[in-house]
């Protein structure tokens, strides 16, 4: 299942956040050795500050197992400030329908790395690449250009998403190298990685009953929380959830992680999805 | 802070941007544009409205601008900013229940555009069709809003002296590659097989070429290019 969060929902999910910028940690860190600020197990950087929207992919116990970073290329974005390499010098394009990915990521530790079925690699990979592509295109972007390292390069072409084209050069990154990657939002690419990796129906989950499935699994089966989630399950308008989940941040403390979350906790509207 | 209204002020052509509005509204069976944009390099806020001039003033009198949901959506925003996703919002009923007296439909959406400078539009387009007129026309159109709304950030930004400078177009060599042939009276498939890429490789470029000249179409691009010098006439 895929979830977007951006500015608007965010101060609702700072633990699925902080889970994936853990999970940053471990493939740019540790994995792939990349050039990345790792503090206290989290990957966090500059671009994060920029109110980006994550597409994040979450396992059947919303778990996060995969996940990217979409901005816009006619803003501050990485192929422009420090992804200069890549474009050997080159000034970046810049597009209204051009959306850039980056850190792209899937838990390989976590999904299995044979088979294509649910629970490994390849289905993780497609599913968010799915929800990145359908993300894009309901937005009336038609295409992405992408920074990815020559394993996940393989990964699009074997899922029968291959790349389009390249933008500048392959160049080391860390331990192994890092590329600009185009990729299409038609329509028929999204049909060709649904049918590779046998994905129907919808991807992107209901973040109400998400919200209350992570908090339920958190909480220690006392009464208070079963109200709690409760209050949220019988929210039927936006104000009534966010006045749940101002109930919960206040009785339990504010469900975040350890990685300066709080500062962008403060009540921006909720736009739910 | 007080927003500057920047309708009255003229377009690179003939007409003022509330008149471009106009004219983008008509080219997309759009009632109404809205935009406001903040240059965060002179820290300035601008708007530009083709509302009926009512309406514009009770806007300002009651600052709307500041609890408008659209804007405060749109300016942390990625994604563009359904309205019907914030019908059940007070701020929004309280402001758009206004804007019904003043005939103006609740229906559209906002595109938020980022520019390289921490700048910021929020470009809001109001249609009074159906629902189901509404979804065929925004599917349809989206992709060409977005470039429209993302051009005209540009322009109301260019305006400022300093943004002036530093908004020169900086064409990629791939960019210029392209442009000089189709100055030499390629066609896009031709340019591809010139270059040995493919036709969506040149159109992806192209786009981004025509966009950074501030161009709606490539024969425009090819002439501010070739009027800034980036390539050569032939």
């Amino acid at each position: 299942m895929i979830l977007i969060v951006d500015a608007h929902n965010r101060h609702h999910h700072h633990s699925v956040l902080d889970e994936m910028f853990q999970l940053r940690a471990r493939v740019f860190g540790d994995r792939l050795g990349w050039d990345v600020r790792i503090e206290d197990g989290r990957e966090i950087d500059e671009f994060d500050a920029l109110d980006p929207a994550y597409v994040i992919g979450l396992d059947d116990a919303f778990n996060v197992v995969a996940c990217v970073r979409a901005l816009q290329t006619t803003g501050p974005h990485m192929l422009a400030d420090v992804f200069a390499d890549i474009l050997q010098g080159e000034a970046p394009l810049r597009s209204a329908t051009l959306w850039e990915s980056t850190r792209f990521c899937v838990d390989t530790e976590r999904l299995a790395m044979v088979g294509r079925g649910p629970g490994s690699v390849s289905r993780a990979t497609c599913e968010l690449m799915v929800g990145s592509l359908e993300y894009a295109r309901s937005n009336g972007i038609t295409d992405i250009i992408t920074v990815i390292d020559p394993v996940m390069n393989r990964v699009l072409k074997r899922s029968d998403n291959a790349p389009y084209d390249y933008v500048g050069a392959t160049v080391q990154m860390g331990e192994t190298k890092a590329m600009a990657a185009l990729l299409d939002c038609t329509e028929e690419r999204i049909a060709r990685v649904r049918a590779f990796a046998g994905i129907e129906g919808p991807v992107f989950v209901d973040e109400g009953a998400m919200m209350a499935a992570r908090l339920r699994q958190a909480a220690h089966g006392d009464s208070l929380t079963d109200y709690l989630i409760d209050q949220i399950d019988a929210a039927t308008n936006p104000d009534e959830l966010e006045a749940a989940l101002a109930l919960v941040d206040a009785v339990l403390g504010p469900q975040r992680g350890a990685t300066g979350e709080a500062q962008h906790s403060e009540h921006t509207p909720d736009f739910v999805r | 802070m007080k927003p500057l209204d920047l309708g009255a002020e003229p377009d690179d052509g003939s007409g003022t941007l509330a008149e471009l509005l106009d004219r983008i509204c008509a080219r997309y069976g759009l009632d109404y544009i809205a935009y406001a944009g903040i240059n965060t390099v002179d820290d300035s806020i601008h708007g530009v409205v083709n509302y009926p001039d009512a309406w514009k003033s009770h806007y300002v009198e009651q600052g709307y601008q500041l609890i408008d949901p659209t804007l405060i959506a749109a300016s942390r925003s990625v994604g563009l900013v359904e309205w019907g996703r914030l019908r059940d919002f007070d701020s929004f009923r309280r402001v758009f229940r206004d804007a019904a007296e003043f005939g103006i439909s609740t229906t559209g959406l906002t595109i938020p555009v980022r520019g390289p400078f921490g700048d910021k539009g929020m470009f809001s387009v109001v249609s009074s069709h159906t629902e189901e007129e509404w979804q065929r026309l925004r599917r349809e159109f989206l992709s060409a809003l977005q470039t429209e709304a993302t051009l005209f950030h540009d322009r109301v930004m260019r305006e400022g002296r300093s943004m002036k400078i530093m908004l020169q177009p900086t064409l990629s060599e791939r960019e210029r590659e392209i442009l000089q042939w189709i100055a030499a009276g390629k066609s896009q498939f031709d340019v591809g097989v010139i270059l040995s890429i493919s036709t969506r490789t040149v159109e992806v470029h192209l786009r981004s070429a025509r966009e950074k000249l501030g161009a709606m179409t490539t024969p425009q691009a090819v002439a501010r290019a070739i009027g800034m010098r980036l390539i050569y006439p032939i």
